[in-house]
């Protein structure tokens, strides 16, 4: 029975080749979309998931209260780990990270900047590092020692026989290999080409042995057996019990949750990045189903050339059931047809994906659980588009369908046809709107005013003697002609790493803790940045001159509520530092671009500064002056390769979420739109394929090309009309929504609306024109005959 | 065989009530050859599909082989219609996407008869229409006549105790006719019970009664000599 049905099938579809073309098409389209998808949520799930202990892994949060704001951070005293293993039960193991370091390594005249980590040597067993060459146990036995990759290896020595050799670093001092590690894959939180002795780092900042200290990552792992309620309640009080001032709670959270849960509001777990692998998921679902709709519609459409078929079938004996399985079948081979069609785009559409979510992802078909997918996939979509056009053939009148009668136009099926097609554009507008809303929301941000000018800006590392250099760096800099400015900061404006909340003035409630973020700079800082002074001074050049002054923001002003601030005092510690406020700059955006900017306090001290920012003059060519300013740095620090980065291009990648968002939104709403317009196509054929006859009547009589065509697309666009007015609302509480979690955002304004429902009605008026057309030109003599 | 009695079967619109069997009663003995005749709309296509088992009746009785069957449910009726009943339709009604072998094969599955008892049986009865040289070609492929001998192939290869046939030589000319005609006579003879609607005078003489009806009901009766 089984064949005859394949072959029944099988003929069917090469009959009707442009049918069968526009249902698998669609379908393959739609399942392929939905596997780049699944291939991009699988590789969120099953993030971190190469590490054997995953499930006993735990980074070290901490919880920070300023007034009545919890904050969540990673950074921990450096004094923790190394404590809590000793002290608190169920701790098997510990390790502390630095945030990252790049590093210049040097081996004969090759000189690159590698990132990596000063770690624990615990580390490695912890993530159960696979060691190529040398062995973890001994790793750290020296103190100038480093681990790195198979990929740094390879690039510098050729090689991963390479123990005992050496590489400099920053120029200083001679580092040597003794361990080369198997290259991490893409998808963990980890991204290091080597490791070295947290010691080092230790010992070159003593700061980190205070109890009140933030600063590095705190690694734990943890016994299977224990209770992490109890580890928790022990660590919220922990840091108290060593230092009473601190403000810190801490708590351990674990590895599973590290890439997708890590959003905290108020100290509280909020989501994170789950939220868009539920969306996208979503998504994937959506457009099979509307790929499934196109195949019920089409089906159902052209049921009057399988009636006869289903009217013998019924005379000869076939039950109800045994014609459900027939069409179901029918379904399931056009979905596993499709499905194979898919693999073929994937595999060819994957290189672009994996651009566009910047991943690594593979088809991989030996791997079972892509198989199993696909093959699901295909399933649920063949039963899904195969039910109700087996139910509705199925149901045919033998009787009637014999006689050769035209089966009456079923006034359900024509309205569930209806309203499945008003489903596939309600859906297809609403991703056009979310589109637009997406990328207005993305400009608004990226056109932000930030509070300084981030055009012609670039900030480099300071490396060897830059620091000690500066001035005479800087004066041959503003010599060249390109630049007009150069200052000094700890951190890089986008991204300010310090705050305390541990300042006063006068006024201030004692029992409560302000956050405050502060930079040590340069007097030049301001003046290159191109911030505005809202009253006070500047620094003065000469830097010693402001021992004891300060420049706050205007939030800070604000904050502290009283007017003429300039000459106000603000202390630290307890009143034993004291400082001057000699000026306030207005606020400039910074670390969160979407909110407005947190109180801060910039200091002349250049202690501690790391980044060399470079103002160019207005209309400068830019590579001209940049060959100027590497000649500059490179005649003071030859040893060193010259790297820099753009302010505004560095602001542009903070956005890199949103804009994966928006292209991938653009890309499924042009598939959603493309799948709806294929079977809109196909629907658009059959009536008027059924309308034949009157349409030869009508002409006739008289009706012109185009009062037919018109007549053949009105339904349609009824249709489509009838979308907007579902979409419209859902679209705008849903992004409506999606606007609330942004602070700085746009308003939705009634032309994306506009726009979208005219690209719907201007797309489908496409699409059905040329079949109106088509039969609104054809000869009536020969339709009339025909019938 | 059959035994109908003052069945009755209305058709109902919103405006409009059309009584297409109005208290029927006669009867089909076990091998004879009996032609329903009347103008359109006598209700003989309708008599045709309830005795065939596609369509129930509102009223009255219909013994089927002394079992009671006006009451029956779709999945009754299709169980007892593929064991007993053969089809011939005017307008042949095979299959386009399946082959003359494909086509006369599908009774065969539905009864879930076995491959290579199928294909036995199928060629047999090809070989008996005379159109085994034929069993590859799809139905366009064949003439009016051939396509009508395919017909009455798949209406017999299951041994029917019944042929049904709805004006079974309406589409063809008449040396078609009459070979299509010569065929059923032959089955009718080997012990097969045949109902034929036709408007053909020329066809009714083939049977050994006529039945002529006028708005759902029996005129006269003309048994034929």
């Amino acid at each position: 029975m089984f064949k005859n049905y394949f072959k029944t099938a099988f003929r069917n579809l090469w009959k009707n080749k442009t049918y069968g073309f526009l249902n698998i098409f669609g379908l393959a389209t739609g399942i392929a979309c939905a596997a780049l998808i699944f291939l991009w949520v699988e590789d969120e799930l099953t993030f971190n998931d190469s590490f054997p202990k995953k499930d006993y892994l735990y980074s070290v949060k901490n919880n920070q209260t300023y007034d009545g704001t919890t904050y969540t951070f990673d950074a921990t005293p450096g004094v923790l780990a190394p404590t809590m293993k000793s002290e608190i039960p169920g701790i098997k193991n510990t390790a502390r990270c630095t945030w990252g370091n790049k590093l210049l390594f040097s081996l004969g005249d090759k000189s690159i900047y590698e990132q990596g980590n000063y770690v624990d040597s615990n580390l490695f067993s912890m993530l159960q590092l696979h060691f190529i060459k040398g062995n973890a146990s001994d790793a750290f036995a020296q103190l100038h020692s480093v681990v790195i990759s198979k990929k740094m290896a390879d690039k510098f020595f050729g090689s991963t026989d390479v123990i005992g050799k050496t590489l400099k670093v920053n120029n200083e001092h001679e580092y040597v290999v003794t361990g080369v590690i198997k290259d991490l894959p893409e998808n963990v939180s980890f991204k290091f080409d080597w490791l070295a002795p947290f010691k080092i780092y230790e010992d070159q900042n003593t700061w980190l042995q205070k109890w009140g200290n933030n600063g590095i990552v705190t690694y734990v792992e943890v016994q299977p057996s224990t209770n992490l309620e109890a580890v928790n309640a022990r660590l919220h009080g922990y840091i108290q019990s060593k230092d009473a001032e601190a403000n810190s709670r801490l708590f351990i959270f674990p590895m599973r949750k590290w890439r997708l849960y890590n959003n905290f509001v108020n100290g509280i777990e909020d989501g994170g990045r789950i939220k868009y692998v539920n969306l996208f998921s979503i998504i994937a679902w959506i457009i099979l189903i509307i790929a499934c709709i196109n195949f019920m519609n089409l089906a159902t459409a052209r049921s009057e050339k399988r009636a006869r078929e289903v009217g013998v079938r019924k005379v000869m004996g076939a039950g109800k059931g045994m014609l459900m399985s027939q069409f179901i079948g029918e379904a399931l081979i056009m979905s596993f047809l499709s499905a194979l069609l898919a693999i073929a785009i994937v595999a060819f559409a994957l290189p672009g994906f994996n651009g566009l979510v910047d991943k690594e992802l593979s088809l991989n078909l030996q791997n079972p659980l892509h198989l199993a997918g696909l093959f699901a996939i295909a399933f649920i979509c063949g039963i899904i588009a195969g039910s109700y056009p087996a139910f509705y053939l199925s149901s045919f009148n033998p009787v009637v369908v014999l006689k050769g009668l035209k089966i009456k136009t079923n006034a359900s099926a024509g309205f569930i046809r209806k309203g499945l097609v008003v489903v596939q554009f309600s859906i297809s507008i609403i991703l056009i709107i979310g589109t637009i809303i997406i990328y207005k929301q993305i400009n608004h941000i990226k056109d932000r005013q930030l509070g300084y000018d981030k055009e012609g800006l670039v900030y480099m590392n300071l490396q060897g003697k830059m620091k000690e250099h500066f001035n005479s760096i800087k004066n041959d800099l503003i010599s060249t002609g390109a630049v007009q400015n150069v200052g000094l900061s700890n951190d890089y404006v986008l991204q300010l790493g310090s705050n305390t909340g541990d300042f006063a003035w006068q006024g201030k409630d004692p029992n409560k803790q302000i956050l405050i973020t502060v930079e040590g700079v340069s007097p030049e800082y301001i003046s290159t940045l191109g911030m505005k002074l809202k009253a006070g001074r500047d620094f003065y050049a000469d830097i010693a001159a402001d021992s004891n002054n300060i420049i706050i923001n205007e939030s800070l002003a604000k904050l502290i509520g009283k007017k003429d601030l300039v000459g106000s005092l603000i202390t630290r510690d307890g009143g034993n530092q004291k400082y001057t406020i000699v000026g306030i700059i207005d606020d400039f955006v910074y670390n969160d671009m979407y909110s407005s900017s947190a109180p801060l306090i910039l200091f002349p001290d250049t202690a501690n500064v790391n980044f060399l920012n470079i103002r160019f003059k207005a209309k400068t060519d830019l590579a001209g002056a940049l060959a100027k300013v590497e000649n500059v740095i490179k005649t003071h620090e030859p040893g060193y390769p010259f790297e820099y980065k753009f302010v505004d291009e560095q602001f542009h990648k903070l956005f890199k979420t949103e804009t994966l968002i928006g292209k991938l939104s653009w890309v499924f709403s042009a598939l959603a739109i493309i799948i709806s317009c294929l079977g809109l196509f196909g629907l658009a054929a059959y009536t008027a394929e059924r309308r034949t006859k009157e349409i030869g009547i009508r002409k006739v009589l008289g009706a012109t090309t185009g009062a037919l065509a018109g007549l053949l697309s009105k339904d349609f666009l009824q249709l489509v009309g009838i979308s907007c007015l579902v979409a419209f609302p859902v679209a705008w509480w849903a992004m409506h929504n999606w606007l609330q979690t942004y602070p700085y955002r746009i308003e939705i304004s009634w032309w994306t609306f506009g726009l979208s429902g005219l690209l719907a009605i201007f797309i489908a008026l496409l699409t059905i024109s040329f079949q109106a057309v088509k039969a609104a030109v054809a000869n009536p003599v020969k339709s009339l005959r025909s019938e | 065989m059959i035994r109908i009695k003052n069945l009755e079967k209305i058709y109902r619109t919103e405006d409009v009530e059309t009584v297409a069997l109005n208290k029927l009663t006669f009867e089909v003995k076990e091998g004879e050859f009996v032609a329903v005749m009347g103008p359109s709309g006598c209700g003989k296509s309708t008599l045709l599909n309830i005795l065939g088992l596609l369509d129930d009746p509102d009223d009255g009785s219909f013994l089927f082989n002394g079992i009671e069957v006006a009451k029956f449910n779709e999945r009754k009726r299709a169980e007892l219609r593929k064991r007993n009943i053969g089809f011939v339709f005017q307008s042949f009604n095979l299959i386009d996407e399946l082959t003359v072998f494909e086509n006369v094969e599908l009774p065969l599955i539905y009864l879930g008869i076995k491959a290579p008892e199928r294909k036995q049986r199928v060629e047999a009865v090809l070989d008996k229409m005379q159109i085994m040289h034929r069993r590859n070609h799809y139905p366009q492929q064949l003439s009016g006549g051939q396509q009508q001998r395919v017909a009455v192939a798949r209406a017999v290869v299951n041994n029917p105790k019944l042929i049904l046939a709805d004006e079974p030589t309406g589409n063809l000319d008449s040396s078609n006719g009459n070979e299509v005609m010569a065929l059923l006579t032959d089955l009718n003879e080997q012990g097969t019970t045949i109902v034929m609607v036709t408007h053909s005078e020329h066809d009714a003489r083939y049977s050994h009664r006529i039945i002529r009806m006028l708005d759902g009901q029996t005129v006269t009766e003309n048994i034929m000599v």
